[in-house]
């Protein structure tokens, strides 16, 4: 599904190197965790992946299903099947919740040659995808995230990942800020999305949702490289020990 | 002293081609006006007044020609709103096209040939005079001095639809000048609808007296030519409990200036004044409001919204004065642009002045360029840039435009802004 | 700098205990209101060109000095007086003024402060200026940053239109720095003065900058070398005191390459039945990574309830940052003069370059306030912010009144402002005139302003703890200033604080 090339990043402002050659091979199907301390470059990845400004690829490649992402504009990247969960979602005001998703959809089946969403069908389906979620009518007539809480901006995320039906999932500490029951309802919300064609990239900091959204593998990210490798037991050896151990185990 | 005289000059240049009708029932309230505007003289760059925008182009002897904009096969705004057309081609009013100006509960008629014994005697030139202190407006008294046409409505019940006032732009160098009196009687609404290019050059004045518990709606949108200059005022008079809202869509043209100048002379009223702007290149727009609380608990709110590319340039000046009296007041005003290129530029000047304590008012000014970060938000879930862009300049104008309270109309004019950005290649 | 009550705790909190404690030890009126009795040399009243060669003589200046002086002069003759400002007031008669006045004893010039009349540094200590070189007890210091034996601060001392002294020069002179009476300046460093006067404010910016460039007599300059912090805070302490005297100050301070310095300046001076010009300048310059905080409390003579009499204050000053990553901090609290005009105003020309104002002004009785800021950005990612908080009382007018410029080659620059107004009672005017004009898109420039009256609940709460009322008005407009207040140097945020309660009085019931 997504296959990562020795990708070397730095900020364009400043001349200083944030990913300095990661390798990740991730199968169509399997839920991969990225984890790592603070700095170490996992948000970085995944802006770069989705096409955010400010960085410069200096080496390497990213191709999704065969074809290279980084040449796409973001756009070309959404439909294409790419998704990032944002840590921090963009407040709009003056944007409606329901306009911002019906704009999205369409646009992506515009790009892919499907015909539109009338606006009765698409009403539908977000009204069953919002119920899981518990996402009301209301929350849809707000303007995107604006005044949203912290929990209802991360539910946002995930029933817009519903709606764009992606290939390749990026969910960028999507824990952060939850409390229980909401880590709760956003982890349902994912697993119910899993299947035989979809991916997951699941960048956190804690084990906690990796109880929940139970990962393939596990990878611990730090200074721009990917330093080790392993399954969900790796996740709880961190949540034991810290990254300390492996930190000067690999060096 | 020599400024005064040049301005007086420049006054004797302009008016010397000009008629100034003589019979009838406007001639006394004409010769006032004169009197008023000879001891002021035409604006000149250096009053304060001006500062952002020079004037010389709408006080010039000759108008500037302006070729008519044809949009192919893109219908006008409010087309397919039920309404009373008043149609007027370059200036002159068009009873061939116009619909019969009658309905129930109006009184109509043309400025042209009213009745000598006229209800507009109370309104004509009256409100203008109140509008010149403390700030002087010399092309407003240059209208009522000078006007050749215009319409006359009076309001005594509620008017089932509303009236619409279409100006049609045939020749390349027509210099018109428009004045209009509306009084809403007490108990009485009234909605006015006014679109269309116009003229080469468009000076109009429309005197708007709202009597008690009156309600008084105001949707323009002035636009498509891309050389007509303008200059508009709108003057207000408020009665206790009535209402007044004004939303003004100016796209194109290369010069514009809109005053509103609104006063609250009984307690409890509401006046909304609001617009949105969006000029590409050669494009200079000025929003100039004074609204002035004389009265107890009224409600006012400025809301105007500018989106700029290539050089265009957006001014806008509001002041809220509150006099000693006026207890309880709450007054707001914002003013945003939305710079889209390096080129473009935002000018603000916006004011308060306050004489009574009990009182909440507030303003706010913005001036900035697109939010990249919700741009890349929009581009990641898909939707290519240049509809992103348009999503967000909608987003940003949305405020203002919600200051249309009919959603049929609103919609009318916000089809009317995606077609002006479709036109211009986006945001 | 006021003899200030001891406290234990900082005044970090706008409202607290401390404020309704301080101002109940400052009750009274205008306490600067008394007048010192002595002899002094006064040059005839009257501008013409034979003044302004008086006081270059008087001051014995070099030729270049006397030359620039008559360019102004000859300037200002064409000149008219502005009057687009929210301001009131009877036709000022520039032929009534005295433009010299300095006690005699000062004829002599004293080698130092020890020399000085004794009368005149009794002045200064009823007005609590230290001018011995004493510690400020670190009993009235607030935070941990005070050394054990206490902080210096140094004093130029203007009286009229002399300087009567400075203090500490010696030992800043060890660490490199200026600081003297401008008069001295011209003398003993005329390269630098030369340099410098009037790049910032020009010889003919504005009516009243003309006027002082003509005739100013005295003032302070501040010289602080590359790399150098400056070791004490500076201060300045301007004194009216003879009547029918305008005085014209004249302060020029350079903040050289890395350099910082604190600048402080108070002025008060005597009741009187008539009104009184001061048209002062002050000049900054600030180069590479240089950083100046430049702070006042303006308590002039304000009039009396009535309105009779008081400081017609009208003031230029402005800073230029000249280099790269240059600072400047504006701080003032103007609470006296019966006319205030001023716009002490950053010009950020270096990129990177950071402009700030904070300003509480209040008018109270029949005082007339126009005062603001203007920001003139012209370098790249250059910042400014602008705090203004207007109170009103009594018949007075209060406006505020700023420029923010984004030039079209200010790429990335940043703007905020809020200005909030206060109104008490329902006979004064609350203002507000900005100008802001924005020629980049990269730029983002936010204003907010507000006006209300002073909250009926607050007043209330404190009221029903026992307070008065005017006690109760006191607090709540101490915490709306409280921004601006945390922004001054800890002596002046507790005089400001005083005087903010003192302001106000009778402005309730």
């Amino acid at each position: 599904m997504l296959e990562i090339n020795n990708l070397h990043v730095e900020l364009e402002e400043e001349d200083k190197a944030i990913l300095k050659g990661v390798n990740l091979s991730i199968k169509a199907g399997s839920v991969h965790a990225i984890m790592g301390p603070n700095g170490s470059g996992k948000s970085t990845l995944a802006y770069v992946l989705s096409g955010k400004g400010g960085y410069e690829v200096t080496e390497g490649s990213a191709k999704l299903e065969g074809v290279e992402l980084l040449d796409m504009e973001p756009e070309e990247r959404a439909a294409a099947g790419l998704f990032l969960a944002f840590q921090y979602p963009v407040e709009i005001p003056g944007v409606g919740n329901m306009t911002f998703l019906r704009t999205a959809v369409n646009a992506q089946r515009k790009a892919r040659g499907e015909e539109e969403l009338s606006a009765g069908d698409f009403l539908k389906v977000v009204r069953e995808k919002g119920k899981a979620l518990q996402i009301g009518s209301e929350m849809m007539k707000r303007p995107v995230n604006v005044g949203f809480s912290g929990g209802e901006k991360k539910r946002n995320e995930i029933l817009q990942m519903a709606m764009l039906e992606p290939k390749m999932c990026i969910l960028d500490e999507t824990d952060s800020g939850l409390d229980v029951d909401a880590m709760k309802l956003v982890s349902e919300g994912v697993n119910a999305l899993r299947d035989a064609g979809r991916s997951f990239l699941v960048i956190t900091h804690y084990q906690r949702l990796l109880d929940h959204i139970k990962p393939d593998f596990v990878h611990i990210m730090a200074n721009g490289r990917i330093i080790k490798t392993g399954g969900p037991e790796l996740a709880l050896e961190v949540e034991q020990n810290g990254y300390a151990d492996i930190l000067t185990e690999v060096a | 002293m020599a400024q005064l005289q040049a301005k007086q000059d420049a006054l004797s240049a302009r008016i010397s081609g000009l008629d100034l009708c003589r019979e009838g029932w406007t001639a006394s309230l004409r010769a006032d006006a004169l009197t008023r505007l000879s001891a002021m003289g035409l604006p000149g760059k250096r009053d304060e007044y001006w500062r952002y925008t020079d004037p010389s182009s709408l006080t010039a002897v000759e108008a500037a020609p302006a070729a008519p904009f044809i949009a192919a096969d893109e219908k006008m705004v409010f087309s397919g709103i039920d309404r009373l057309r008043i149609v007027f081609v370059d200036g002159v009013f068009d009873a061939d096209v116009s619909d019969d100006l009658e309905m129930a509960g109006l009184e109509i008629s043309r400025l042209a040939d009213a009745a000598d014994q006229h209800w507009a005697r109370d309104v004509y030139g009256v409100l203008e005079t109140q509008g010149q202190t403390p700030v002087q407006r010399p092309l407003a008294a240059l209208n009522t001095a000078f006007a050749t046409d215009g319409i006359l409505i009076r309001a005594t019940g509620q008017a089932k639809m509303p009236i619409s006032l279409i100006y049609l732009h045939k020749s390349d160098t027509s210099d018109v000048i428009l004045h209009h009196c509306i009084k809403v009687e007490s108990g009485a609404e009234l909605t006015i609808l006014e679109n269309g290019p116009a003229a080469a050059r468009f000076n109009s004045v429309m005197e708007v007296d709202v009597a008690d518990d009156g309600r008084f709606h105001h949707i323009r949108t002035q636009g498509r030519d891309h050389d007509r200059r303008a200059a508009t005022h709108l003057f207000g008079r408020l009665g206790q409990e009535s209402s007044f809202k004004s939303f003004t869509l100016t796209a194109n043209g290369r010069m514009t200036r809109n005053e509103a100048v609104i006063e609250f002379t009984g307690d409890d009223a509401i006046a909304h004044v609001a617009g949105a702007a969006i000029g590409d290149g050669a494009f200079h727009h000025d929003d100039t409001v004074f609204v002035t609380h004389g009265a107890e608990r009224c409600e006012s709110s400025q809301v105007f919204k500018k989106v700029l590319k290539n050089g265009a340039v957006g001014v806008f000046q509001g002041k809220i004065l509150v006099k000693s009296n006026a207890q309880k007041t709450d007054g707001y005003q914002i003013s945003q642009a939305l710079l889209l290129d390096g080129d473009s530029q935002f000018l603000a000047k916006p004011e308060l002045e306050i004489y009574a304590d009990d009182v909440q008012c507030s303003h706010g000014s913005t001036s900035g360029a697109i939010d990249e970060g919700a741009l890349f938000y929009l581009r990641s879930r898909g939707v290519p840039e240049r509809e992103a862009q348009s999503l967000l300049v909608l987003a940003f104008l949305a405020e203002a435009l919600a200051e249309i309270e009919d959603e049929v109309l609103a919609e009318d004019v916000r089809i009317g802004m995606e077609n002006w950005l479709a036109r211009h290649g986006g945001a | 700098m006021t003899a200030m009550p001891k406290v234990e705790t900082e005044v970090r909190e706008g409202v607290d205990r401390e404020t309704v404690e301080t101002v109940e030890a400052m009750a009274g009126k205008y306490k600067h209101g008394w007048e010192t009795e002595i002899e002094m040399d006064f040059a005839p009243k009257g501008l013409n060109e034979d003044i302004v060669r008086l006081i270059s003589a008087k001051n014995e200046e070099p030729q270049w000095m006397l030359d620039w002086r008559l360019a102004a002069f000859a300037r200002w003759k064409e000149m008219e007086e502005p009057d687009w400002a929210m301001l009131e007031y009877p036709k000022i008669d520039y032929q009534d003024i005295y433009y010299y006045a300095s006690p005699k004893s000062m004829q002599d010039k004293p080698k130092s402060l020890d020399d000085v009349d004794p009368k005149l540094l009794a002045t200064y200590k009823k007005l609590g200026i230290p001018l011995q070189e004493q510690m400020i007890l670190a009993g009235v210091e607030g935070a941990g940053e005070v050394p054990a034996e206490g902080r210096k601060v140094a004093v130029d001392a203007v009286f009229d239109s002399v300087s009567l002294g400075t203090t500490f020069q010696a030992e800043l002179m060890k660490a490199g720095v200026i600081f003297c009476s401008i008069s001295e300046a011209i003398r003993t460093h005329p390269e630098l003065v030369q340099k410098y006067i009037g790049s910032v404010v020009p010889q003919s910016d504005n009516f009243f900058a003309t006027l002082n460039s003509a005739v100013f007599s005295d003032g302070s300059f501040v010289y602080i070398p590359p790399g150098t912090r400056c070791p004490m805070e500076l201060s300045t302490y301007f004194r009216i005191n003879a009547e029918n005297t305008g005085q014209f100050e004249r302060t020029l301070i350079v903040c050289d390459k890395g350099a910082y310095v604190s600048y402080l300046e108070g002025c008060t001076a005597p009741k009187r039945d008539t009104n009184q010009l001061h048209a002062a300048v002050v000049e900054i310059v600030i180069m590479e990574d240089a950083e100046v905080k430049y702070s006042t409390v303006q308590n002039w003579y304000p009039g009396d309830e009535d309105g009779v009499g008081g400081i017609y204050n009208f003031v230029t000053k402005r800073a230029d940052c000249r280099g790269d990553r240059a600072k400047v901090m504006w701080t003032q609290v103007e609470t006296g003069s019966a006319i205030t005009w001023k716009y002490p105003s950053c010009i950020l020309r270096g990129d990177d370059s950071q402009g700030e104002f904070y300003s509480i002004a209040i008018a109270n009785n029949a005082q007339q306030a126009d005062t603001g800021t203007k920001m003139i950005h012209l370098g790249k990612r250059t910042k400014s912010r602008i705090v203004s908080k207007g109170i009103s009382a009594g018949r007075a007018q209060n406006t505020y009144r700023g420029l923010v410029s984004m030039h079209p080659k200010a790429k990335d620059s940043r703007n905020y402002t809020q200005c909030d107004s206060l109104l008490i009672g329902d006979k004064c005017g609350a203002h507000t005139v900005p100008y802001i004009e924005v020629k980049n898109n990269s730029s983002r420039v936010e204003h907010e302003a507000t006006t209300s009256k002073v909250d009926d609940d607050q007043l209330f709460y404190c009221r029903s703890r026992g307070m008065d009322e005017e006690e109760a008005v006191a607090l709540v407009v101490n915490g709306f200033c409280k921004e601006v207040l945390q922004s001054l140097p800890m002596e002046f945020a507790m005089e400001a604080q005083a005087l903010v309660a003192i302001s106000l009085e009778g402005s309730v019931g």
